[in-house]
């Protein structure tokens, strides 16, 4: 899932809602990211397009909150609770995973499987 | 060659000798001719202004054709001028005496184009113009000896004279064979079509400047052909290779060379020139006919012309085939050079050809050229025939880099400007490449081409900047202001009027400014020149205003974009900076005449706009401390009131936007104190002015509170609202005599209520401001109590609620804002504190304080608290709704600092704030609330086609400042600036980061 920065981006996404777990002192949520754009992406294992800045979904931990709901190993994550995660850095994707004061997250996802499922064009731009 | 070595030498001897019989006959009636025509010339010369007008109708042509004298005198009149069209009539007419002539010219006139009939000479004359630009003609100067000159002037004017004569002999030697001459110019018709629309005339337009004729060669072939007429040492060899195919195979192109070659005849008497061109005519017979044949033109080319072949074939097309051949031979041709010397003519003329020729294929400098050409090609430029051919050829390639950088260099100023221009192209989107041209050490001399005379030449070279300036890889803007680029832009602005030019220039700069250490470069070098260049001109802005004329608005040209963008961005770096810019002659004046004509026009949601209101902001902060002659207008009464300040609070001395902390406490001390401060609001005297205000006195006029409250209630643009609201909220800070006259006057505009709307704002920042904003505001008494009972609601709701989602997702910046302003606007006031309490504000101040997993939302919430509990006559209230003391009290996590003597720890709450406002309106472009900005709408149902749109994201920065030169689009790719600086939350973020963390 590539795109150019500043151009509309289509693409085929799922909403996944994950409900924090409490553990201890903390709210986790059962997965752990990749990623954002202060991140060398080439080292990302996810990324089609080794320049994607985006924030991916790099492990799940089993019957976690985000097993359960559904989320996989290598999605992108578009947004989180509406807020745009395709170019944030690490950190700040982090934050707004990890808020505190909120016990859900929704998050926009994409991933190859979904890409397939529909054809989309996002070939308005030259590749470069 | 193989064609010549094919014929067998009895053949050629045969048609030589034919050749010659003609010759002879030929020159003699050629003799006359001349004689003729020279008397002719000669008295045509005395008449000084002949009929003038050059749209001249047909039949008019013809009868100045019919009496020579007329004629003649035309000719000589525009000669003179650089219009070369003109001069081709004239010369047409000196050979028309002969009836054939103006049966050719019909001729012309018809097979050219049928729809006009009654074409005129002129007429022709003119589309031939365009084939010859005058412009060409000075660059590539011919030295007398028929060597281009690199940057020399032209030899035109010298020899025009000797040169047109010749024409017209030569012209009438064409004639003096009539039947030769009417099928001639029949076949020329063919060949030419209208893509030439030359006839022979025409031709002989381009002899007349020498430089025509390249001219029309280098054009069509883009630098190739120019970079080869260029290169000296080649010339000897040239003419051996090109003539003897040429002369079998090519008439055509004969009478091109000749053409060209002609012109270069030495400027000589009538006479001399004589000479030269009989021997021309004659001499070539025995290597070939060809050259004859080009030099007596028409008469024996017309088999060869009539062919399909030829027609299609332009002189384009011909050399591209002669190089052919000619590379194949290069040894037979050299001796016979070395035959020819005794001909200046013959050896100009090879010298022209030869290089020509000789470059495509034979020398190795021919690469870079080529890719020129082919830079050319691609880039969509003016396109032959021949140079698609060329292209096709595989010995054509794209050359590389290192070859483009080459080229950048190269003597001829087509190859450079198509050099840099490929080079723009190349870098397009693609840091590698930038990266490369920098290692290469492309962009020093980039930058020196902005200094070319040449408007191609910097032109192109100044967009290949543009592109690699834009970017993450701030290495490349270094490499530009380490070789000067920076002054060397600013130079070019200032000579330049070409409009694209200057877009490209203050789109570089744009691009540049986004590096940190190069404001201050900027500033130094450029600051002036953009502002009297570019800002006050566009901004409609008159020193001196003329009284009988409406005021001019703002145009929002890209230039004023790119340069208002830059100026935004050079306007954060700090003290220096706002100091630089305020005193920056004009520009305060011009970037307000803009924006009230943007209000006044309602058109307030553009770039430009944005990029003013940002600069004003940006300008408008610590006004009160920096602006020379501030001390005078601190405020008396916060000066003399220090120790009265209420001692229960301690504060810190704080320079923050309120301009410490001390003062801020007098302030509101004091409105507090003095009832009767409220009736001076109303009644504003404003320090009494001698004269109207100007330059930056203009920031802090009471004046502009209309005009950022009238862009807050227009203006759709976040980043318009976010900026007008930073400009009233630094404006409203500080404690001299101006900050409460604004203060007052957005009361007395009405501007509170504008602000409390904004506060339902989508936008984070935007409700960011302008929560800061109206705790400014706060400080003056009236406006706390106005805020306490309308604004309560609104802000209470941009607060979390605990398990409940939020309305609006508010950054945590955003939050503390808001906190604090509800902070400021209870503290003193026990009827705010009720307002908060009736908006339902506690549970939410209670949750934040309790769950929030931000420190500083925490603590600013808990401020709030225990100021509310601090007003003993709410207790009962607060005890009603079933809260008590723990409630107020700082939970474990906060605990550290909050209360000491039991009051709000005011440092406390307002530390946070002043941090962030000082860099957040110090700094223009908050990267980071840019791009959450940008995120539509959150809900996207599950597996649709959901576009997500994401260019909302218009840092000020680099925005679309790259171009391609092939898509000439307005796309912005990187939304984000390299830049580190001044985000807000960056200053947190920006530590190394995990590459993988657990959430």
């Amino acid at each position: 899932m590539s795109f150019v920065p500043g151009q509309p981006v289509t693409a085929v996404v799922e909403r996944v809602e994950i409900q924090k777990l409490r553990q201890g002192e903390n709210l986790i949520l059962g997965f752990s990211i990749g990623g954002g754009i202060d991140q060398d992406p080439g080292q990302n294992p996810f990324s089609e397009d080794k320049s994607d800045k985006g924030i991916y979904v790099t492990r799940i931990s089993p019957k976690g909150p985000a097993d359960l709901a559904g989320l996989k190993m290598g999605d992108k994550i578009m947004q989180v609770n509406g807020w745009d995660m395709t170019m944030v850095t690490h950190d700040q994707a982090r934050k707004k995973l990890t808020k505190k004061r909120e016990d859900v997250v929704r998050l926009l996802v994409t991933r190859k499987s979904l890409e397939e499922a529909v054809k989309h064009s996002k070939c308005s731009y030259p590749k470069h | 060659m193989e064609d010549y070595d094919v014929r067998s030498a009895a053949s050629i001897l045969a048609s030589v000798k034919e050749q010659e019989a003609r010759f002879e006959q030929l020159t003699r009636a050629l003799e006359e001719e001349r004689r003729n025509v020279n008397l002719q010339l000669e008295r045509a010369n005395l008449p000084p202004n002949p009929p003038t007008s050059q749209p001249l109708p047909w039949q008019q042509v013809v009868m100045q054709e019919q009496s020579p004298s007329n004629a003649t005198s035309l000719a000589m009149m525009q000669e003179p001028q650089e219009v070369v069209e003109e001069t081709v009539t004239i010369e047409e007419d000196p050979g028309t005496p002969t009836s054939h002539v103006s049966v050719v010219t019909s001729d012309d006139g018809t097979t050219r184009r049928t729809e006009t009939k009654g074409i005129s000479a002129n007429v022709k004359v003119t589309k031939m113009v365009k084939t010859v630009t005058t412009r060409t003609v000075r660059q590539v100067p011919l030295g007398p000896d028929g060597l281009p000159l690199p940057e020399g002037t032209s030899p035109l004017g010298s020899y025009t004279d000797s040169i047109d004569r010749r024409y017209l002999k030569n012209g009438s030697d064409r004639f003096i064979t009539p039947q030769a001459t009417s099928t001639l110019t029949r076949s020329y018709n063919n060949s030419y079509n209208d893509s030439y629309g030359e006839t022979p005339e025409s031709q002989y337009i381009r002899h007349y400047g020498l430089h025509d004729g390249y001219t029309d060669l280098t054009d069509n072939y883009g630098s190739l052909s120019r970079g080869v007429n260029y290169r000296p040492p080649r010339y000897p060899y040239m003419p051996n290779s090109y003539r003897p195919e040429n002369s079998y195979t090519l008439p055509i192109r004969k009478d091109d060379y000749g053409h060209v070659a002609q012109p270069q005849v030495p400027m000589g008497s009538s006479t001399v020139d004589l000479n030269h061109s009989q021997p021309e005519r004659f001499q070539p017979e025995p290597y070939g006919l060809e050259d004859d044949r080009r030099s007596l033109g028409p008469e024996e080319e017309e088999p060869y012309e009539l062919e399909p072949d030829y027609s299609t074939a332009n002189r384009r097309t011909l050399p591209g085939a002669n190089r052919g051949r000619t590379h194949r031979e290069p040894l037979r041709d050299g001796p016979r050079v070395r035959g020819y010397p005794d001909d200046p003519i013959e050896a100009e003329l090879i010298d022209e050809r030869h290089p020509y020729i000789h470059g495509m294929y034979s020398a190795p400098l021919a690469q870079p050229e080529r890719g020129s050409m082919a830079s050319l090609d691609r880039m969509g430029g003016r396109r032959s025939p021949s140079i698609d051919s060329i292209r096709k050829d595989p010995r054509w390639r794209d050359p590389d880099l290192p070859e483009v950088i080459a080229m950048l260099g190269h003597p001829i100023d087509p190859v450079k400007s198509n050099a840099a221009a490929y080079l723009q192209h190349l870098c397009y989107e693609n840091d590698k490449i930038k990266k490369d041209v920098r290692q290469l050490k492309g962009i020093p001399v980039l930058v020196g081409l902005l200094d070319h005379p040449k408007s191609e030449v910097h032109r192109k070279a100044c967009g290949a900047l543009r592109n690699i300036s834009y970017g993450k890889d701030n290495d490349n803007k270094v490499a530009i202001k380490n070789c000067d680029g920076i002054p060397a832009l600013i130079r070019l602005l200032r000579k330049t009027n070409d409009m694209e030019v200057r877009e490209l220039i203050t789109g570089t700069l744009w691009n540049l400014s986004s590096y940190e250490p190069l404001k201050m470069v900027i500033i130094n070098h450029g600051l002036q020149t953009l502002t009297n260049e570019v800002i006050i001109p566009h901004s409609g802005w008159e020193h001196e205003p003329n009284e009988d004329s409406k005021p001019r608005d703002a145009e929002w040209t890209t230039v004023f974009k790119n340069t208002s963008g830059c100026l935004r961005n050079v306007s954060s770096d700090g003290a220096e900076a706002r100091r630089r810019l305020r005193e920056c002659e004009g520009l305060v004046d011009a970037l307000l005449h803009a924006l009230q004509s943007a209000v006044g026009k309602k058109d307030m949601d553009n770039k430009s706009v944005e990029n003013c209101v940002c600069i004003m902001r940006n300008l408008s902060y610590h006004v009160h401390k920096e602006v020379p002659g501030a001390e005078k207008y601190q405020d008396p009464s916060a000066l003399q009131a220090p120790g009265s300040a209420g001692p229960q609070r301690k504060k810190k001395d704080d320079a923050g936007c309120f301009g410490g902390k001390k003062a801020k406490e007098e302030w509101f001390n004091q409105g507090r104190k003095n009832g009767e401060n409220d009736k001076s609001y109303d009644t504003l005297d404003l320090p009494k002015r001698t004269e109207p205000s100007k330059g930056f006195e203009l920031l802090y006029q009471p004046e502009v509170v209309r005009l950022y409250l009238s862009l807050l209630t227009e203006s759709q643009n976040y980043n318009t609202l976010e900026a007008a609201a930073g400009a009233l909220q630094n404006l409203s800070a500080g404690q001299w005599t101006w900050s409460s006259y604004i203060r007052a006057t957005v009361r007395k505009e009405k501007g509170l209520p504008i602000l409390v709307e904004l506060l339902r704002s989508d936008s984070d920042k935007v409700v960011r401001a302008v929560a800061i904003a109206l705790r400014n505001l706060s400080i003056d008494r009236r406006n706390k109590d106005l805020i306490g009972s309308y604004a309560m609601r609104d802000l209470v709701s941009n607060l979390p609620s605990g398990q409940q989602r939020p309305a609006k997702n508010l950054e945590e910046d955003t939050v503390v804002a808001i906190l604090n302003t509800i902070h400021e606007i209870v503290t003193d006031s026990s009827e705010n504190a009720r307002s908060l309490i009736q908006a339902q504000a506690i549970e939410k101040l209670v949750a934040i304080n309790r769950t929030s997993q931000s420190a500083r939302e925490t603590k600013a919430a808990s401020h709030v608290l225990q100021t509310v509990w601090s007003y003993k006559e709410l207790r009962n209230a607060l005890a009603k709704d079933g809260w008590n003391k723990s409630h107020f009290q700082l939970t474990v996590t906060a605990t550290p600092k909050a209360t000491k003597n039991g009051k709000p720890g005011y440092d406390d709450t307002t530390l946070p704030l002043m941090e962030k406002n000082q860099d957040g309106y110090s700094t223009i472009d908050q990267r980071d609330k840019d791009c959450k900005y940008k995120t539509g709408d959150g809900s996207v149902d599950l597996t649709e086609r959901e576009p997500l749109k994401m260019f909302t994201f218009s840092i000020a920065r680099h925005s679309d400042n790259e171009r391609s030169v092939r898509n000439d689009t307005n796309r912005k790719h990187y939304i984000r600036s390299n830049r580190p600086a001044v985000s807000l939350v960056d200053a947190c973020d920006v530590k190394p980061q995990p590459v993988d963390s657990w959430v």
